[in-house]
């Protein structure tokens, strides 16, 4: 496995050691990608930092919470409303952010003053809201600021309130994961314990490191809701700061995104001896496989199975319609952390494309471990991209479609690459089984779209087909098919609602006895 | 000898692209998740009684089962093997994924005491 160097940063000789190409017949220990380590400087990176990590990725999904940045309103900005993660409670989280507004005279003076003002201000413009999370940033954390010492001063005078401090400004890691694993510390330290939560089945569970993009947290507490399983508190998508503070009491931690969120499923295992188990909500054969798990843990396999078999039937002729079709199709698989072991093998698998680069911004050597042994030989695996690289990579590997964020993900646009959103989603949610549907559709969607046909073609030298007709995505897909897949009565297109998450919250589950 | 490298190989690779619980953090981690899940495994495999006492067993315990049965679906050659057999096959996939996640692994953060 030789380390791969980028022209474009051969003037930067200490990236070489952060890209590996999976060479035949090479395992892990021939060479791994450096990883979680300070961005060389000259290097232009596409990571967040770790008060992002900590608020954006990890704290604001929690539903019913005002979450206040203590710091410049910039801080806030970026971590405002540019991942989906949705709740229902009307997205309070999505809706409304807050900041103290600190200015240069905070900095001369300290912001301790203004900050206690803007927290009474804002528990009482939101009357409802009790809870709050306050985010150190780097200027109030280099002046000294003692965030806990106001909000213990406020809790004294407000006892109805309780206030969650999360020291992790800007500067505290490499990149958004050192904010992950202070929050995660944070939390369990603080809060976890602080609250008996009622317990009402026999099979109770925290899900952990799962963030609700799109709906996906309220697909998979569907399956457990319809297996009775009682899930005590999400870790932190569409998750309540209350529930969250009763994590001790659950019987298993079932986590998703071990990136972000083990931290706590190990404190927890530690502290009250909760086991982990690491399961997948993406992918029919991985998704299958974790419900098993869960149900066999708890000794109702046959709840799962059942789940298993009913979606299976459902909803496999519609994935495997776009297998057909997106059967070879090159993929560069650029999220951010998780993702790129999550999907790496069973993409390829599933829906039958090839990925042929991996790449993570802040993800450790262990998640570059688990999306190197998952992908196929000949891959490209990269640390901690710059710009540049993720050019001269698409240039030479000429994929079909990305999947990354909006940033790169713009910048592959203007290559006429199309991408699909790897964190928030394009059509989301993903995860489920017809959340995989919709994933397949979105990539089917991306690769054939008639505009991005024409995209190709450069009206100042390239000669316009002005005789030829409009394409459709499905006679540019179907040309190449045998007529027996083309005029499948088994295939078929994706057949559900635009929104799959709506009706969920209306469903009504059967009771088991305890 | 060739016939039972080829089976680990396989063994070996079911593991590393559908399974996660190797991947654990720390070394004594992974070690502690090798043992014990391949453990039960090779206990499912041969028949023998798996001991689901704590809640800690129970999730080990799961992880084997779907392995075990993943492998007997795959692997139709495994019914044929004898007892002893299956061990020494199992103990050598243990010892190779050992290598591979811990005393071979490039992952520095494995040792990291400041993780």
């Amino acid at each position: 496995m030789p380390y791969h160097e980028f022209e474009c940063s051969k003037c930067i000789p200490e990236r070489k050691k952060h890209a590996v190409v999976k060479g035949p017949g090479e395992d892990l220990t021939h060479a791994l990608p450096l990883g979680y380590l300070n961005t060389i400087p000259g290097s232009i990176s596409e990571r967040g930092c770790a008060y992002c990590g900590a608020k954006h990725v990890i704290g604001t999904p929690m539903k019913d919470v005002i979450h206040l940045s203590h710091g410049p309103t910039g801080c806030t900005y970026d971590t405002w409303q540019t991942k989906r993660y949705i709740s229902d409670n009307d997205n309070f989280q999505l809706k409304y952010t807050f900041a103290s507004d600190v200015k240069e005279k905070h900095i001369v003076f300290g912001a301790e003053k203004v900050l206690k003002q803007n927290i009474i201000e804002a528990f009482k413009a939101f009357p409802d809201i009790k809870r709050m999370t306050i985010y150190q940033t780097c200027a109030t954390a280099l002046i000294g600021d003692d965030v806990d010492a106001i909000a213990d001063e406020v809790m004294e005078e407000m006892p109805e309130v309780d206030i969650f401090v999360c020291n992790s400004p800007g500067f505290a890691g490499p990149s958004q994961s050192g904010g992950h694993h202070k929050i995660n510390i944070a939390w369990i330290k603080k809060k976890v314990g602080t609250v008996e939560p009622k317990i009402t089945s026999d099979y109770v569970i925290n899900y952990v490191g799962e963030y609700n993009i799109q709906g996906d947290q309220e697909v998979m507490l569907d399956y457990f809701k319809r297996m009775g399983v009682q899930v005590l508190s999400t870790f932190t998508g569409n998750g309540s700061y209350d529930e969250l503070r009763g994590m001790h009491r659950a019987h298993l931690n079932v986590l998703e995104c071990a990136r972000s969120a083990e931290y706590i499923c190990n404190e927890l295992k530690v502290k009250y001896g909760i086991p982990r188990l690491d399961i997948e909500g993406f992918g029919f054969e991985p998704l299958s496989s974790s419900l098993r798990k869960i149900g066999l843990f708890f000794g109702i396999e046959e709840r799962a199975q059942a789940i298993i078999d009913e979606e299976t039937a459902r909803w496999k002729p519609e994935l495997d319609w776009y297998k057909e079709r997106l059967k070879g199709k090159k993929v560069c698989l650029w999220p951010g952390g998780s993702k790129l072991w999550h999907w790496a093998h069973v993409i390829h698998e599933e829906m039958g494309v090839e990925v042929v680069s991996v790449y993570t911004k802040f993800g450790h050597q262990g998640d570059m471990e688990k999306g190197i042994a998952r992908c196929e030989e000949g891959a490209l695996a990269v640390d901690d991209p710059n710009e540049l690289e993720g050019l001269e990579a698409m240039m030479t590997l000429k994929p079909d479609v990305i999947f990354t964020g909006k940033r790169p993900g713009e910048v592959a646009k203007k290559i006429r690459v199309p991408y699909l959103n790897a964190h928030a989603y394009h059509n989301g949610p993903y995860k489920g089984y017809e959340g995989w549907v919709r994933f397949a559709r979105d990539i089917y969607n991306a690769i054939y779209s008639p505009i991005h046909q024409l995209a190709h073609l450069d009206i100042s030298k390239d000669e316009i087909p002005t005789g030829a007709g409009f394409q459709t995505a499905k006679m540019l897909s179907d040309v190449n098919l045998s007529e027996e897949v083309v005029s499948s009565s088994i295939l078929r297109q994706y057949t559900g609602k635009y929104d799959s998450v709506s009706d969920l919250r209306k469903k009504t589950y059967p009771e088991f006895k305890q | 000898m060739e016939d039972l490298k080829e089976r680990i190989a396989l063994l070996e690779d079911y593991i590393m692209k559908k399974c996660l619980w190797q991947f654990h953090s720390r070394a004594w981690d992974r070690k502690d998740q090798n043992e014990n899940i391949l453990t039960r495994t090779r206990q499912i495999l041969c028949g023998e009684h798996v001991s689901l006492e704590t809640p800690a067993d129970r999730c080990f315990w799961v992880d084997a089962v779907v392995l075990a049965d993943a492998y007997r679906e795959r692997f139709p050659w495994l019914g044929a093997m004898a007892k002893e057999q299956i061990t020494d096959l199992l103990q050598a996939v243990h010892e190779r994924l050992d290598y591979l996640t811990i005393t071979g692994s490039l992952n520095l953060e494995l040792t990291d005491q400041h993780y």
